[in-house]
């Protein structure tokens, strides 16, 4: 309704009415074209083969969407404000090394409420730093973060160690298999729904609720439209910039712990490149890689489609050397569309 | 219908006034922008700050504003010193100031740009605070209701950069004046509005007087601080040289402390003798922008086209120049019909077109003169080996830069070293390289001070002389009586009526493209 009321009174021809209706309100609701997707590539993948509507199989999609799901909120709250974040990795790799080895090591009776908290507390740190680094150098946040992960990947590999950990505490393993469902199929067969799926759900719930109702959330979206005039109207771009990348680097924390607790293994090299991926879940989700948009519930169905295209292409017969070649179109096309939108507005 | 403020005193004299300045002083680098300015603003009353571009104006308003600090000098603000003022302290002071490009963030709401501000103030910029939506709403429609916008629910979620710009201006103000302000600064202010846009705006601080608050433009547009009426401070070379009531002073005797020139604004054009046919435009449209537009254009003859911005005139002119094409209609030039598809056609053909916004269309504001110059021609200016002829194309820049009266320091200097009249000749000059037949100028004058105007006429006026064939697209209404033999009326994509410039009267004109712009927001 505002675009007739307000957009140019020029003489417009009315003949595509209806189809230009659901066009428009698709390119101001990028999040119901992933949604598009992830029923089309379900209805799809699950007429070829049943077996995708099991539920194990949608218990495995859940859980393999925890860490990713994690990382992309974080992401999400880095894009909106303008900047991008690809050390987010190294991080967790760092942290949940790190703290796997320090409780081992030293107090291998802790809870996993305090290892979760050290893991938040630590990534949130390197996230810090990274917000520092971006605001007092005035460099691109791509370069600083791809900086910054080579010196903690590398720091992590030569100070802290290479060696694999496969004995993980006892508090992390248990919190790994602790199920929050349990479903016993007809074959006979039990698959589980992890409790750690809480996590993601109270992340996702407490990133949408500084985003839309908080200052501070209101601020990284300012930024993220036009930091100049954000800064001229008295926001504080310093606070900000830490905030995200520090609120990003508390979420690879969290999501390095629970990477440690659900492979009950904890390998200083796992991770490594997963940064593109999770920063296309994100775009995929609606949200601008130059800044200012992009929600929660995008970024969720982003992660979403990205795991099911990884999961379940298996079930279809498709190698997983061919997974990339969907997910590169998907991402082509979302590309596509969203700059159709671009032009538009 | 508008009451016309006076230069009086509306409001008894406050003992103190609001705001006081200092001999402020600012330097960047080794040049004093600043040379110890003072003046002093009382609440009620409206002011104009005037200068031409680079006098110094700019930097003023950033320090009262916070923005900047100065280098020496006092700010009072009711009396008593401030130090270190920063914008989110300004604001709670009650100085709210209107930026020229709004300051409006682009991907949020109407409600939120509007109301957010005030929720940092009284957070003092601390933003770990909880958002208040029923009050930014509430502060939203009180202050859409104050600027006579509508405060639907749809219009408060509505994305500013989805708006027309007159709308966005009006919200800019709406944010400047949804807290308590006192001073409202309103930097250039009616630049990118039509007539009645401006008319409507003059309403709106002629309220915000009522309230006692003040008003302060930031201006060069000197007609419409004749009609405002209040005090003008006039700025020259970073200096306050003189500073009087509007009233009581004309037009020329601003024009004159604000540039040392003696200026007039009567009509440039003198009767010429046209030339043979150039140009024959039937029945061009574009559909969803503009249908059926006929005109026809002699050599040595200057046509304006006007109207609102939304009436098709902007695409009218990106169609002749090939930028966004036609999709009916032909164009003929001197008698052979032309497809102008894309850009290079309307050059190949000998069209010139000096698009509206030079910073965003037209200049490579990092890159010299000389090669802002010379793109279109490098062709041209290419030796045996393909390479182009640097001492060719250096001898061309010098002779438009001399020809154009551009006032640089060397054609290898950037661009963007130059004021804005003086970047605007630079792009004039670039497309008086290809000698084109016929000229394009889209809004010639936009953000260029008064003396650059005059050069810019006088140049127009020239190369219509020497039979170059002009069509001036415009929404200032005095340049195109000033400059034009005709005078075309778009509204609402189409062409409404067509003047002869000579004797027309401005509010006539400005009667024919004025349809019912603010009704149709509500």
């Amino acid at each position: 309704m505002t675009e007739t009321t307000f957009s140019s009174a020029a003489p417009r021809s009315e003949s595509a009415g209806a189809v230009a209706g659901i066009w428009a309100w698709l390119m101001r609701h990028p999040p119901a074209f992933t949604l598009i997707l992830i029923v089309a590539v379900s209805l799809v993948v699950g007429a070829i083969n049943t077996d995708f509507w099991q539920v194990s199989n949608l218990f495995d999609i859940l859980r393999a969407s925890v860490v990713r799901g994690l990382f992309a909120l974080g992401v999400l709250v880095v894009l909106a404000s303008g900047g991008i974040d690809v050390s987010f990795t190294a991080i967790a790799a760092f942290v949940m090394y790190a703290v796997t080895m320090l409780v081992v090591n030293v107090v291998p009776d802790m809870p996993i409420v305090a290892i979760l908290a050290l893991g938040a507390v630590g990534g949130a740190c390197f996230g810090g730093l990274n917000g520092v680094l971006v605001h007092a150098l005035k460099a691109p946040s791509l370069i600083v973060t791809i900086g910054t992960q080579y010196v903690i990947r590398s720091f992590l590999l030569t100070f802290v160690g290479t060696a694999l950990f496969m004995n993980v505490p006892a508090a992390m393993d248990a919190f790994g298999k602790l199920a929050l469902f349990t479903h016993h199929s007809a074959n006979g067969s039990t698959s589980t729904l992890p409790a750690f799926v809480l996590i993601l759900a109270v992340a996702s719930f407490v990133t949408w609720w500084i985003l839309e109702r908080t200052l501070i959330g209101r601020a990284v979206y300012a930024v993220g439209g036009n930091a100049g005039v954000a800064e001229r109207l008295g926001y504080n771009l310093r606070t900000v910039r830490i905030f995200v990348f520090a609120y990003a680097g508390l979420l690879a924390g969290i999501a390095g712990i629970i990477h440690v607790s659900s492979n009950r293994l904890a390998n200083p090299f796992d991770l490594a490149g997963a940064e593109l991926e999770i920063i296309a879940a994100v775009v995929l989700g609606g949200a601008r890689i130059t800044g200012g948009s992009g929600s929660v519930i995008g970024t969720l169905l982003g992660v979403v489609l990205i795991t099911l295209v990884s999961n379940v292409l298996i079930l279809v017969g498709i190698p997983s050397t061919w997974q990339l070649v969907i997910v590169g179109i998907f991402i082509i096309l979302a590309g596509a569309i969203f700059s159709i939108r671009g032009r538009q507005s | 219908m508008q009451p016309q403020p006076t230069g009086g005193e509306p409001h008894p004299k406050p003992a103190t006034p609001f705001l006081e300045v200092r001999n402020i002083e600012k330097h960047f680098g080794g040049v004093r922008a600043l040379k110890g300015v003072s003046f002093s603003i009382e609440a009620g009353n409206i002011y104009h700050l005037m200068g031409e571009n680079g006098c110094g104006k700019s930097t003023l308003i950033k320090i009262i504003s916070g923005a900047q600090g100065a280098d020496a000098g006092e700010l009072l603000i009711d009396g008593k010193t401030v130090t270190g003022l920063t914008p989110v302290a300004a604001l709670a002071a009650g100085i709210e100031t209107v930026y020229q490009d709004f300051s409006l963030l682009p991907n949020l709401s109407v409600a939120e740009n509007i109301g957010l501000t005030q929720q940092l103030v009284s957070s003092s910029g601390k933003l770990a605070r909880r958002l208040d939506i029923p009050k930014m709403r509430a502060t939203a429609e009180r202050a859409l209701a104050a600027v006579g916008l509508p405060a639907s629910r749809a219009f408060l979620s509505t994305r500013t950069d989805e708006l027309p710009m007159a709308t966005r201006q009006l919200i800019a103000i709406a944010r400047a004046i949804a807290s308590d302000a006192r001073l409202v600064i309103m930097d250039e202010p009616t630049t990118a509005l039509t007539k009645h846009e401006v008319d409507n705006l003059i309403g709106v601080v002629d309220r915000l007087r009522a309230k006692g608050v003040a008003v302060l433009f930031v201006t060069h547009k000197l007609d419409e601080c004749k009609s405002l009426g209040g005090r003008a401070i006039i700025m020259r070379d970073g200096q306050k040289v003189a500073e009087c009531d509007v009233e009581g002073h004309s037009k020329t005797d601003l024009a004159f402390w604000m540039t040392g020139k003696v200026l007039d604004d009567t009509r440039q054009r003198s009767a010429v003798t046209l030339g043979e046919k150039l140009l024959n435009v039937e029945k061009l449209s574009r559909s969803g922008f503009f249908a059926d537009v006929s005109l026809s254009l002699r050599k040595g003859e200057i046509i304006g086209i006007t109207g609102l911005l939304d009436s098709g005139r902007n695409e009218l002119a990106l169609a002749l120049a090939g930028v966004s094409p036609a999709d009916g209609g032909s164009i003929f030039l001197e008698g052979n019909e032309i497809r102008l598809g894309k850009p290079a056609d309307a050059i190949a053909s000998g069209i010139g077109y000096v698009p509206e916004d030079r910073l965003s269309e037209g200049l490579f504001l990092s890159q010299s003169i000389k090669d802002n110059i010379v793109v279109p021609v490098l062709d041209r200016l290419r030796n045996a080996f393909g390479i182009v002829d640097r001492r060719r194309s250096r001898a061309l820049a010098e002779r438009t830069v001399d020809d154009l009266q551009v006032v640089s320091a060397g054609v290898d200097k950037p661009v963007q070293s130059l004021s804005g009249g003086n970047q605007q000749r630079v792009l004039i000059g670039r497309w008086l390289t290809i000698e084109p037949k016929l000229l394009i100028l889209h809004g010639p004058t936009v953000g260029v001070d008064v003396g650059s105007k005059d050069t810019i006429y006088r140049i127009i006026q020239r190369l219509a002389g020497d039979g170059m064939g002009v069509i001036i697209i415009s929404d200032d209404l005095p340049e195109l009586l000033q400059n034009s033999d005709r005078i075309m009326v778009m509204r609402k994509g189409r062409v409404v009526k067509t003047f002869a410039a000579e004797g027309l009267a401005e509010d006539v004109l400005s009667r024919a493209l004025t349809d019912d712009t603010i009704a149709r927001l509500q």
